[in-house]
């Protein structure tokens, strides 16, 4: 089976600052595949250029065996299929139920299919009475649920999540997490990239992970293996929670 | 992005509102107010067109555009004279009044079908130029010197216009007077060169007139006659507006304190642009318009308005004035213009033979 | 002159006409303009911005001025007829309206948040869907857009005056006639006519107000 996301020797350059240098790793369908490491490592630079938002400086990326450029007219086909939720909930000026539709609308949804996948989901987030209500009046938990029942509506076969549950309460981590859990199970041919900072979430969720300093991937193992016996010390040191900052 | 894209952002547009059904997902707002904006956007652009189309009803009537300055549309001589000639040829005159120069000007491009202005040197080159048909003078109304109400200079005792202009010049050097000029290349501005010019001063010489005293405004004549009242200074003024600003006590402080000189007459001229050059001009009404004005209802029309309880406008064109007023005028224009254009002046009045009764001379 | 109340009508709704017909105009061309340029990316993108923003300064009575060389019958589109009519006074503001309608939209659709951009795009949205959203966002600069360029020319004179000539019952238009009476000294008059043509100003902008106002569901 083709792997859905594959780096080949992929770097990126901000004027001479380096986000990444030269990565390469596969992610298989139905993987949950972990980026980890600390602040400013490179893992949203990853996210960015598999979401095909930005153009690596060099090397490859190929989503579903299909070499894709950035900026190119495929990469937006491409990317319908990639569902991605970034860091700070960003909802658009209108209401709930219409940031929910938004995704549908613009793939070209004919409208009872909208109203009634919209429907559906907002009774599952409960927020089926605040359907009304523009947006932006939502609380922090409320409009982080939102953003990623959105990126998820369209059933995407890629979903990538950015720090998701940052800055959460517990209760609202535990909902979120449910949520993608659930999108998990409902096919497994569904691969989900989780990119954070929080060692227990990566341990709770994740099938593979992998820990990225200073924009090199450093090591990339099994849940068991980088947990119990990582190969590099930065690992050990990082699970172990002495490098974090 | 090319213009095909365009186009699809406008698709976007449209495709977006429709977004929700309003039963699933509840009433759409943005499509309410959307019709709201599109109805009261149609209602105004409709009732607009409406109302254009109402006070653009009768355009099957024939019309003549007629290029004028602001003095005769102000004074009201061109609404109490033109509904008479409206009616007899069943027509509508589209009155645009504007500076002299400017007048002309869209006489030159064709834009207009006749001129009814008072700037001798300007039409003369106009119609020298070909742009004009023929230069036909209509009537004269006066220049005066405006000034405080006590006329300190004592001008009302001068003998003639450069003999008060030299009082207010000398006072003014000395601190004494004020002396409030248009400046704007309008006609009567030109009117006050040709009087500075004959005590000697050109017009570069009377531009550099020290601001203490003479005051280079560049405002039309209400405002200048406004700024005097403030300033209690003098200025030359064409009679009509000054009689307006007293009949409406605007100015209460001045007075007119020096009349009568023939060399402050301000002579109008009607003259039909040259259908030759600008084939489109209505040559026809505009010649009708002319042979009108000049004819003795035309005249005696015009003689017969009275504003502010006093007759403005003194129609020259029939032979019992025209004789006697014209060589006044050509005499009084040729003090400004030198000896070199007095040949000029003197071929204007053979342009106007096409009129019987004017007598060459 | 304006003496009766069914002249002041017509005048008043021939300013409406005008004003609004080049505010149509001018921000269906400024508003799309505006965005692409803020959105886009293209080589000389910040000498077309300063562009825009220069002519904010557009003088009126040059724009004016071009026109009437356009139309006057000594010009290249002269055998239209169009001069001293509506039509004329509508093209001279149109060209008032577009540089403030794109320069407002610019600034607009650029100050709509980096991540909101970001978002859209993840979200899957094509390029154009994107453009459209983003301006969508930015609703409330784009409604104050029209509102500035409407204030522009509802308030204009010179370019009025000039390609409509001022002609009574046909091109007099409420600046006009405020500059005519001014002229004849009828100050009250003038006045008058300033308070009925902000009165009208007032109805257009409250209209405006709550079409920005209201959050687009």
């Amino acid at each position: 089976m083709k792997p859905a996301i594959c780096l080949e020797g992929v770097s990126k350059k901000y004027d001479q600052i380096v986000a990444l240098r030269d990565a390469s790793f596969t992610v298989s369908k139905g993987e949950v595949f972990g980026i980890v490491g600390p602040s400013g490592a490179g893992k949203s630079t990853i996210l960015r250029i598999v979401d095909l938002l930005e153009a690596p400086t060099e090397g490859k990326l190929l989503i579903d065996g299909q070499y894709v450029v950035a900026n190119s007219v495929r990469a937006e086909a491409v990317r319908r299929k990639i569902g991605m939720v970034l860091q700070k909930p960003v909802v658009l000026n209108r209401s709930v139920a219409n940031n929910l539709g938004y995704s549908l609308m613009i793939r070209g949804w004919n409208e009872d299919r909208i109203a009634e996948v919209v429907d559906a989901e907002l009774r599952r987030l409960g927020l089926n009475g605040r359907r009304k209500t523009n947006a932006r009046n939502l609380s922090g938990g409320e409009m982080q649920r939102l953003c990623f029942a959105r990126a998820a509506i369209h059933d995407p076969s890629i979903l990538l999540l950015d720090e998701f549950a940052a800055n959460l309460d517990p209760t609202n981590v535990a909902l979120l997490e449910n949520q993608v859990q659930e999108f998990i199970r409902k096919d497994p041919n569904r691969t989900v990239v989780i990119v954070t900072h929080n060692m227990f979430q990566a341990k709770r969720m994740c099938t593979r992970i992998a820990l990225i300093w200073d924009g090199e991937i450093v090591e990339i193992a099994d849940r068991k293996k980088f947990f119990e016996s990582p190969d590099d010390a930065r690992t050990a040191a990082f699970v172990g929670g002495e490098s974090i900052y | 992005m090319s213009s095909s894209g365009v186009i699809e952002v406008a698709n976007c547009y449209i495709r977006e509102p429709s977004l929700c059904s309003k039963k699933h997902i509840g009433v759409n707002m943005k499509g309410i107010w959307i019709a709201v904006a599109a109805i009261v956007v149609a209602a105004v652009v409709v009732g607009g067109a409406a109302g254009y189309v109402l006070m653009t009803e009768d355009d099957e009537v024939e019309s003549l555009r007629l290029a004028t300055t602001t003095s005769t549309y102000d004074s009201g001589l061109l609404d109490y004279i033109l509904p008479v000639f409206e009616n007899e040829t069943n027509c509508k005159i589209d009155v645009i009044a504007v500076g002299s120069g400017q007048a002309i000007e869209l006489g030159k491009n064709g834009d207009v079908d006749v001129l009814l202005v008072h700037s001798p040197a300007a039409e003369k080159d106009f119609v020298a130029a070909g742009y004009g048909e023929s230069r036909t003078l209509v009537m004269y109304n006066n220049f005066v010197i405006v000034g405080p109400s006590a006329d300190p200079l004592n001008t009302e005792n001068a003998k003639n216009a450069s003999e008060a202009f030299q009082k207010i010049y000398d006072n003014g050097t000395a601190g004494l007077a004020k002396f409030v000029s248009r400046a704007d290349n309008s006609g009567t501005h030109s009117k006050e060169l040709t009087v500075w010019s004959t005590l000697g001063y050109n017009k570069t010489l009377v531009a550099a007139f020290p601001s203490s005293w003479y005051i280079q405004s560049g405002q039309g004549m209400g405002a200048v006659l406004d700024m005097c009242e403030e300033l209690d200074a003098y200025t030359l003024s064409d009679d009509a507006t000054y009689y307006q600003r007293m009949d409406e006590n605007i100015i209460p402080h001045l007075n007119m304190t020096y009349s009568g000189d023939s060399a402050l007459f301000n002579q109008y001229s009607v003259i039909p642009v040259n259908s030759t050059i600008h084939a489109h001009v209505n040559h026809t009404l505009a010649a009708a318009f002319k042979n009108w004005l000049v004819s003795e209802a035309g005249q005696d029309l015009i003689a017969s308005y009275e504003k502010y309880g006093h007759q403005l406008f003194f129609p020259n064109a029939t032979p019992q004035t025209a004789r006697v007023a014209s060589l006044l005028i050509d005499e009084s224009m040729d003090v400004g213009e030198g000896v070199t254009r007095g040949w000029n002046s003197f071929r204007v009045l053979r342009w106007t033979d096409s009129f019987p009764f004017h007598a060459v001379h | 002159m304006i003496s009766t109340g069914s002249e002041l009508l017509d005048v008043t709704l021939l300013s409406l006409y005008v004003s609004g017909m080049a505010t149509i105009l001018g921000s269906a061309i400024g508003i799309p303009l505006g965005a692409l340029i803020g959105l886009k990316e293209f080589g000389g993108k910040g000498a077309v911005k300063t562009l825009t923003y220069t002519l904010y300064g557009f003088p009126p009575v040059l724009s004016g001025l071009v026109v009437y060389y356009v139309f006057s019958r000594a010009g290249p589109l002269g055998d239209l007829g169009i001069l001293f009519t509506p039509t004329a006074m509508i093209i001279a503001e149109t060209f008032l309206v577009i540089p403030l309608v794109t320069g407002i939209t610019i600034t607009s659709v650029v100050e709509v948040d980096r991540s909101i951009k970001d978002t859209v795009k993840a979200l899957g949205a094509s390029s154009s869907q994107s453009i459209v959203t983003v301006m969508r966002e930015a609703w409330v600069g784009l409604v104050m857009a029209c509102m500035i360029g409407f204030g522009r020319v509802i308030a204009e004179v010179g370019a009025a005056y000039l390609v409509g000539g001022n002609i009574d019952g046909e091109t007099r238009v409420l600046t006009t006639a405020i500059m005519l009476e001014t002229r004849m000294g009828h100050f009250e008059w003038a006045m008058s006519l300033g308070i009925v043509l902000l009165s009208v100003a007032l109805m257009v902008f409250l209209f405006l107000r709550l079409l920005q106002e209201r959050e687009m569901l």
